[in-house]
């Protein structure tokens, strides 16, 4: 029997996973990739309470708005992305640094 | 005691006028900018004549302090009021002006100095008109401390003094101008940041009952403040000689102790007076330093007196240190100008000697001294001034034999460097004599050690008056011209002054008596 | 089954005003091929018709579409500040994007939409309003952050603003799962009824998250590190807007968010706020000193004033709450006006942004020299200004809830950045210029830089005006 419990456990690992993703790679493409697990874990959270807690659809609804939203966010991020590669020749988060400290 | 006109009451007037001549200064065509002097000159012109009336109308037998039936020409008006909410009860900042004792003869200071002060500056060329705005917003600020009897409007006026003097210091200044308005700027906010931390811990230990509703609210009264039954059980600064009580005693101490400025918070003061130009260096030693002195007679000791008296031996003993290190200091000095700053150092150290004397001969020798130094430093300064508008020059080892050659201006100079040593017959013997007599009772040694102070005065400005007005003329200097009209009608009236108070002081101490009994009787009982 | 009523509609008519206005916006956009002067028009109009709008809807007190919006009140008070911001953003914007040459219109369609997202998060009574808000708001701040594009550092602030602002989110909304699962709703009125699940490890686990989601958005310290880069590297008028609109926003629901958690006098979330506070104060004040960029500089204070406003947070009193309000609209206004002269005075590509550079300003340019300088003693907190009275409530409440540490490093940490915010005075006044090229000074920019300047004072000397209406707000 799959409960709330194994829900949780795997969202917390993909949150743990994401967090990693973005604290450690530098390709953005992948830190990107690192935002987008930490939002799915989250989604995961959403319809998991939302089926086992006995709740309305509220959290598939919230699941669905994050879906359309992430997407946007990422339609954006590819975008400066693409820029970013145009200027720099490179997609190297720590390369991209000429503002000064 | 009342006195309206427009239905508007006279510290109102006193104090916002300036800033209707600033109003008119800002729509003045660039070409008419001289006019700006004459506005200037107008508004102190009224200001003095308002004095006036203050100083006659004035009942003496009231004594005020923390009464406020004895409070005079009483201006009281809702400012800041925000209805009563559930966390905090109602919020009230009120305008409310008056005064006694203790204020008058520093609001009859006030209006002398800035009118000299004003005389002073005629000859300012850059930019004219931003000059005498700031002048007439440095004016409002300080008559604004003096007649303000509700601490956060105390507050904003002493802040609204530090913006004006700050440009005044650091674009009309000399060359080091910006080093001295940064410097003065700093060390002014940092003794502000100290009086805004107290008067917020006093504002949550304070509550009154309203008079209308019967509500319990806190209150920014000074009056009020000085009530112990006002303060909250259990509130941080209630009962007394309590630990926070001497904590906020000191940072308040602190806070004044900057503009006094009481060693070791003086730095800032020798580099503001050489830099600032002369009409500013008047405004600064004559009306901004004894601010210091008047806060702590207004705020600091009425509010916390059990721990004025706790702490009055060390602030006896910095009295003494100012009195004797700023004269050596004077002493050391190659820059005339620099020297005069110095001594005010030294002449506000007995200032504070006599305030922490806490009886009747100490306080009004040092609210007289309050007075007294800030025409006779003026004085000083200007002569400073005259000197420098003609030779450019400030270094005391240039000059000598000055005597012959200005007549009429030596005359006034040694009327001003005999009254700065004490010299009997002259106003500032009377206090400094008031001073030391009252501290003597209460630090006999300290007293003692204190009057060396006077010897090294006397020595100073003798010697300086010999460097520079008698031996022989140097060559360079044999074009000099002898004072102009402008500069004796700065210099006589103060002249005059000086010398009729130290004949007949009676005028100014029957002003100020009854209010420092009461402060005195007040400081006493706890 | 009626799923709104006509009295929701009317409850949120300045939401969907500026809803329309930015779908309009975008048809105009594709519609003509040179709108410029049309969308500029057409946008500052629809946002004069939302603020009359929120003027109407404010003596209401109600919840619009099932509890999910507030209507009145707060949110409109909010909104018109927003708004406010807006316009004088859009002001600003038309001359300096001309001199930048930057032409494309879409940069006022996104402004107005960033304004809708801001309007959301003051209005949101659900946290799914508040995450929605927060992207609206966002998505357009990293595309107006990249909006130079052709340039490096364009490119370089949207990257560094859209990852960490990103990341953030994916907290805030982990935070808002696992309270949603404690709790069973995201309602927070709901939640703020239910006290049975207050001390569930995961419930306080979603209020940490949310509280790391927010303090990125409002540059808190350690999340800050953004701020910088992203301050210097976008358009002038875009970093006045992320620094003022922006993070009034995010207060604004910071606020209606926490101020659940906060009621039930939780100490321990109170200490997080404060030590949270305590080190935005220090690091932003401390570092800039160190700065030669003024916008950096201004980057930093921001980092402080967001330090300065958690003050009146982590008292949790209503008195605080206030503070918070009135110093986001002395705050607003304050750096509106900064960041406007700045880009009035900043040359075409990117130059005359150092201190040096405003050497001698005074004597080329009093009037802006002057206002630049008020706006500077505000950001002090020195009075006759708003900023004095914005600071004076703040660490009041803190004073008030025994936080008197709290209070005592803010006043000493706005002493150490009276030094950095006087030095550019001391550069304008105390120095002579370098330069002699004429600035361009352009009416309607100079209009509302006046204009906020007039605020400043006000708010300054009669803070009662407005106080009052803050307090019934909450």
């Amino acid at each position: 029997m799959i409960t709330l419990h194994h829900f949780l456990f795997v969202s917390i690992i993909l949150f743990g996973l994401g967090v990693y993703a973005v604290l450690t790679r530098r390709n953005a493409v992948m830190v990107l990739m690192g935002i987008e697990l930490i939002l799915n874990a989250a989604n995961l959270n959403f319809v998991a309470f939302s089926r086992y807690g006995g709740l309305k659809l509220d959290g598939q609804m919230f699941a669905l708005f994050v879906i359309i939203l992430a997407a946007a966010e990422a339609a954006v991020a590819l975008a400066i992305i693409l820029n970013i590669y145009q200027r720099f020749n490179t997609i190297n988060v720590d390369d991209v640094d000429t503002l000064k400290e | 005691m009342q006195f309206t006109f427009l239905n508007i009451g006279i510290l109102t007037w006193l104090t916002f006028l300036p800033l209707v001549g600033m109003l008119c200064i800002f729509f003045l065509p660039q070409k008419k900018s001289q006019l700006a002097k004459w506005i200037t000159l107008g508004c102190t012109t009224i200001q003095l004549l308002l004095a006036t009336i203050i100083y006659i109308k004035f009942d003496r037998t009231l004594a005020g302090v923390n009464s406020i039936e004895g409070m005079q020409f009483k201006e009281i008006f809702p400012w800041i009021s925000i209805n009563s909410t559930e966390w905090f009860g109602k919020i009230s900042i009120q305008y409310f002006l008056g005064i006694d004792g203790l204020s008058v003869p520093m609001i009859l200071l006030t209006a002398i100095i800035s009118f000299i002060a004003v005389l002073a500056s005629w000859k300012i060329e850059k930019s004219v008109k931003g000059y005498f705005s700031l002048f007439l917003l440095l004016n409002t600020g300080m008559f604004g401390v003096f007649v303000a009897l509700d601490f956060f409007l105390f507050f904003i006026f002493w802040e609204l003094m530090l913006l004006p003097m700050y440009f005044l210091i650091g674009v009309w200044g000399g060359e080091r101008r910006e080093y001295a308005a940064v410097k003065f700027f700093l060390y002014t906010l940092f003794g502000s940041v100290l009086i805004l931390l107290v008067m917020l811990a006093l504002y949550f230990s304070v509550t009154v009952t309203d008079a209308i509703t019967g509500e319990k609210m806190h209150t920014f009264n000074m009056l009020a403040m000085m009530n112990p039954q006002n303060f909250e059980n259990n509130s941080l600064l209630f009962g007394l000689h309590t630990y926070w009580r001497y904590i906020a005693f000191i940072a308040l101490f602190i806070g004044f102790a900057i503009k006094l400025p009481l060693f070791p918070f003086h730095t800032w003061l020798p580099d503001a007076h050489v830099e600032a130009p002369t009409a500013i260096s008047v405004i600064l030693a004559g009306i901004l330093l004894k601010m210091g002195g008047y806060g702590l007679v207004r705020i600091a000791l009425p509010i916390f007196p059990d721990a004025a008296i706790h702490y009055v031996y060390p602030i006896a003993f910095l009295g003494f240190i100012n009195i004797v290190y700023g004269a050596l200091c004077a002493m050391a000095q190659k820059d005339f100008k620099k020297l005069i700053a110095y001594s005010s150092v030294s002449h506000m150290g007995i200032v504070v000697l006599g305030i922490a004397a806490l009886n009747t001969q100490g306080m009004v020798g040092a609210m007289l001294q309050m007075f007294n130094h800030g025409t006779i430093t003026a004085m000083l300064f200007v002569i400073v001034g005259v000197l420098y508008d003609r030779t450019h020059t400030r270094q005391i080892s240039e000059f000598g034999g000055l005597m012959n050659k200005m007549p009429k201006y030596s005359a006034l100079v040694v009327i001003a460097f005999f009254a700065s040593l004490g010299l009997p017959g002259l106003s500032g013997f009377i206090s400094e004599a008031f001073s030391f007599l009252g501290a003597f009772q209460t630090h006999q040694w300290l007293t003692i050690a204190s009057t060396s102070g006077i010897v090294l005065t006397a020595a100073y400005m003798l010697w300086t008056f010999q460097r520079v007005y008698l031996g022989t003329l140097p060559e360079k200097w044999n074009s000099l011209q002898d004072i102009s009209k402008r500069e004796l009608l700065m210099l006589v009236p103060l002249a005059i002054i000086i010398i009729f108070l130290g004949i007949y002081p009676t005028p100014m101490l029957e002003l100020m008596n009854t209010s420092v009994n009461a402060l005195v009787e007040m400081v006493k009982v706890k | 089954m009626e799923f709104f009523s006509k009295a929701d509609l009317i409850g949120t008519l300045p939401l969907l005003v500026v809803f329309g206005c930015s779908l309009l916006l975008l048809l105009l956009d594709a519609l003509f091929k040179d709108a410029k002067k049309l969308v500029f028009s057409v946008g500052i109009i629809g946002m004069l018709t939302a603020i009359g709008c929120s003027l109407y809807t404010f003596p209401l007190s109600a919840t619009a579409f099932s509890d999910m919006v507030l209507v009145g009140g707060y949110a409109s008070f909010f909104n018109i500040l927003f708004l406010t911001i807006g316009i004088i953003v859009f002001l600003l914007s038309y001359s300096y994007l001309e001199k930048q040459h930057y032409h494309l219109k879409e940069f006022y369609t996104l402004i107005v939409i960033s304004i809708s997202g801001m309007m959301l998060m003051a209005s949101s009574a659900d946290l799914i309003i508040i995450f929605l808000g927060i992207e609206i708001m966002s998505v357009c701040f990293y595309v107006l952050a990249g909006y130079k594009r052709i340039k490096v550092e364009g490119n370089e602030a949207a990257l560094k603003y859209f990852l960490l602002g990103a990341f953030a989110t994916g907290f805030l909304l982990y935070g808002i799962a696992l309270i949603y699962g404690t709790m069973g709703t995201t309602n927070l009125i709901r939640i703020s009824q239910n006290f049975d699940a207050f001390s569930h490890p995961l419930y306080l686990a979603g209020w940490g998250l949310l509280l790391i989601g927010f303090s990125f958005k409002i540059a808190a310290v350690p999340f800050h590190m953004w701020a910088p880069d992203v301050y210097e590297g976008s358009l002038t008028t875009v970093t006045a807007l992320m620094s003022t609109g922006g993070k009034a926003a995010a207060f604004s629901s910071f606020i209606l968010a926490f101020s659940i958690p906060l009621s039930m006098h939780n100490e321990k979330l109170m200490m997080v706020i404060a030590i949270l506070s305590a080190a935005s104060m220090l690091i932003g004040n401390v570092f800039g000193l160190a700065q030669k960029n003024i916008k950096r500089m201004l980057a930093y204070s921001s980092i402080a004033h967001a330090g300065y406003m958690l003050v009146g947070l982590a008292s949790g009193t209503k008195l605080g709450m206030d503070g918070i309000i009135f110093y986001l609209i002395s705050y607003s206004l304050t750096n509106l006006g900064a960041f406007g002269i700045i880009s009035i005075f900043e040359k075409e590509n990117g130059g005359n942004l150092s201190y040096e550079d405003y050497a001698g300003l005074g004597s080329r340019k009093p009037i802006l020299a002057a206002l630049l300088s008020l706006c500077m003693f505000s950001l002090v907190g020195i009075p006759p200004f708003a900023g004095f009275i914005g600071k004076y409530y703040l660490f009041a409440s803190a004073v008030q809830s025994n936080l008197t540490w709290l209070a005592i490093i803010g006043v000493m940490t706005s002493l150490v950045s009276t030094y950095y915010y006087l030095r550019i005075v001391v550069y304008m006044y105390f120095r002579e210029s370098q330069q002699s090229e004429l600035i361009f000074v352009p009416s309607l920019a100079l209009a509302s830089v006046v204009l906020v300047s007039i605020g400043i004072f006000i708010f300054g000397i009669f803070p009662s005006l407005i106080l009052n209406v803050i307090q019934n707000l909450l």
